[in-house]
């Protein structure tokens, strides 16, 4: 029931009546539970898939297998390797990543926007058409395979290959994170160290690198994340030769393919166990950081 | 330890903020630089500590050009508007901070740390982090900081405008005091008057990218000279006028407003601005104007009592004299009832004129003759 009255200038108003106002509740209110449903609905059967299917994996095998699994050589080898090369590729990427962040940081120059373009390149180009490119550059014929023969120096098929195309796909990761991470220092903060005499380095030892520590952190644990699971790029540079270059993720797809789904499982379960570690470790920064109430 | 500007112009982009804007500032002086908000207070201050480069112009900070060293090396002292006190850092940090880049030894740092600490007064709070300090702690720390490098030149930009009407009025007091003790040449930017009364040796006013006057607040208070400042000042009772009549020593002028409903005329002193035919503005200071019972003075008019207001242990009288409205200040006792008309009395050397022309345009631009002074 609606009464219509007149507003100041003369038109229409319609006015709902107290009688009336229950079933504009009633009527919100269903249309808020239809909402509501299906919000549920979609966020229950999109976290159900996750921990069935992780479920379902864990199932293929029992803990005396997964741990006899363990043991074997050919497990371990692979994830020795895959240890060593994200965690070469950690240190590369901090020590090469790091001033790259730092000058996209903090500078203005011409010609910054194509950086940053070619910086986003390797995080959104497929990693199999990365390995792809490294592997044509690399070869014997390739631009830089013919200096590096020259030099007796091999990297397709090698350990060093496998770095060499992680640090490729990881490195922009970690640069970018990093770099929001010191452009989020406020810009005052840089004044005020250079109006109290502080050199650059000074600055940057005193202020930049403690305010931006735990971007840092982050960048790197997303770019070992990221190296770990890396397949496309190194199965192209490094190949799948057993125990040289056979790295996780490899090993899991080379296993798998050949039937032998007991050691892929294990190998899963132990690649997944590091996720999950490198997961904790990040919240765990994040959590940090907001507890200190600044940005950093 | 002066500081002196000549000729600095700063645009960014096309929008120009400050243009050919020179000043002296003499050492050991505590100088405000007042304006309105946006009007590049800020900008000049980041140009004098070497955070911006100026587009043109010199600076000489101590009788040396600065102009191509760089903020690390100007031996300056910046207080910013936020404090931009170093999160991670506790208060004693902080101000060692500008210390530990020098070849201070640890005992020496941690000696003038204290110190400065002490002057600050908040010797208590030397292990707090920012987080836990009250705006006006946090404001005493980035002073402390500032000011424990021993600059040679203290720049403040608005450093109390985040603080509330209380604490800034105490902090006032401290800066005031802390300045006298150590001496610092200190150019201080900031919209707010009361920070002008109650710190400055000398105010500079700000306006489109201008200095537009420089002097003690009192005299400029008094003699604005510029409708502007007048306006920004607070001055009330700016009256605009034409010229009648002209005789050796005074002045007969027709005040033109928008409401009167009857011919103003005022007599009033001889200034040179009469030269000029145009409009110009008077202001009269409500001090000047006396209420009476009885018609008294050069110039009287009869008008009636609008509104009464207490300020302090005066009253803030308005006049309204046919349609144009005056205030006036007379002691509590003076009591004079709303709507009463009274005789609104003033000497002929109570109006001073204020003059665009004189400020805005150089000599060949001018549309006025006036030469007021000191110009």
């Amino acid at each position: 029931m609606t009464r219509h009255t007149e507003n100041f200038s003369g038109r229409p108003v319609s006015v709902v009546s107290p009688d009336d106002s229950r079933n504009v509740m009633r009527i919100t209110l269903t249309r808020g539970l239809f909402f509501d449903l299906f919000i549920a609905l979609t966020s229950g059967l999109f976290f159900s898939l996750i921990a069935v299917v992780l479920f379902a994996m864990v199932t293929t095998t029992s803990l005396h297998e997964f741990f006899h699994q363990l043991r074997s050589p050919v497990v371990f080898s692979a994830v020795w390797i895959s240890l060593q090369t994200s965690f070469a590729v950690v240190f590369l990427t901090f020590f090469f990543g790091f001033p790259i962040s730092y000058l996209l940081a903090l500078n203005h120059f011409k010609g910054k926007a194509i950086l940053e373009t070619l910086l986003d390149f390797p995080i959104v180009m497929p990693p199999l058409i990365s390995g792809l490119a490294l592997l044509i550059f690399l070869s014997g014929d390739g631009l830089a395979g013919r200096i590096l023969n020259h030099w007796n120096i091999s990297l397709i098929f090698t350990k060093k290959g496998i770095i060499l195309a992680q640090l490729f796909v990881a490195a922009p990761f970690f640069i970018k994170t990093a770099k929001e991470s010191i452009g989020a220092i406020p810009k005052n903060l840089l004044a005020a160290s250079a109006t109290l005499s502080a050199s650059k380095f000074f600055t940057f030892r005193r202020l930049i690198l403690p305010l931006s520590k735990t971007g840092i952190l982050a960048g790197l644990i997303m770019a070992w994340a990221r190296a770990l699971g890396e397949f496309g790029a190194t199965a192209m540079v490094a190949g799948c030769i057993p125990r040289q270059t056979e790295t996780i993720t490899i090993a899991i797809y080379m296993h798998a393919m050949s039937g032998n789904l007991e050691t892929s499982t294990a190998l899963a379960l132990v690649l997944m166990v590091f996720s999950f570690c490198s997961l904790l470790v990040f919240r765990a920064i994040f959590k940090k950081k907001r507890e200190n109430g600044y940005y950093a | 330890m002066g500081i002196t500007l000549e000729n600095i112009s700063k645009s960014f982009g096309k929008h120009g903020i400050l243009k050919n804007l020179s000043l002296a500032v003499a050492a050991g002086e505590f100088h405000v630089i007042l304006g309105p908000s946006g009007e590049g207070k800020s900008t000049l201050l980041a140009i004098v500590a070497g955070l911006l480069p100026p587009d043109e112009g010199k600076i000489f900070i101590a009788a040396r050009e600065v102009n191509r060293v760089p903020a690390q090396k100007r031996g300056i002292g910046f207080v910013f508007q936020d404090y931009a006190l170093f999160p991670h850092l506790t208060s004693f940090e902080n101000i060692a901070y500008g210390l530990r880049t020098g070849s201070l030894k640890k005992k020496e740092i941690r000696t003038r740390v204290d110190r400065y600490l002490e002057l600050v007064g908040l010797a208590d709070h030397q292990n707090k982090y920012p987080d836990m300090l009250s705006g006006g702690q946090k404001q005493r720390i980035a002073l402390a900081r500032a000011l424990a490098t021993e600059p040679r030149v203290l720049l403040l930009d608005e450093p109390l405008s985040n603080l509330d009407a209380c604490l800034q009025e105490q902090l006032r007091t401290d800066l005031r005091m802390i300045q006298q003790k150590t001496g610092v040449t200190t150019l201080y930017v900031t919209h707010n008057r009361a920070d002008a009364t109650a710190l400055a040796d000398r105010v500079s006013i700000l306006h489109q990218g201008r200095i537009e006057r420089t002097g003690s607040l009192k005299d400029i208070f008094r003699e604005p000279e510029t409708q502007f400042v007048a306006v920004f000042l607070g001055v009330t009772n700016i009256l605009n006028a034409r010229l009648s009549s002209l005789n050796e020593n005074t002045a007969e002028v027709c005040v033109i407003h928008p409401g009167l409903k009857q011919n103003l005329k005022i007599k009033v002193k001889k200034h040179p601005v009469f030269h000029r035919e145009k409009e110009f503005s008077l202001c009269i200071h409500p001090e000047k104007i006396r209420l009476r019972e009885t018609p008294e003075g050069e110039n009287r008019f009869l008008g009636r009592i609008v509104r009464i207001e207490i300020d302090g242990d005066t009253l803030e009288v308005m006049v309204d004299i046919s349609g144009v409205k005056l205030k006036a200040v007379m002691p509590k006792t003076s009591a004079l009832p709303l709507e009463k008309t009274v005789w609104i009395c003033f000497e002929a050397d109570a109006p001073h004129p204020v003059c665009e022309g004189c400020n805005r345009h150089p000599d060949y631009l001018r549309d006025c003759r006036c030469r007021i002074a000191g110009k």
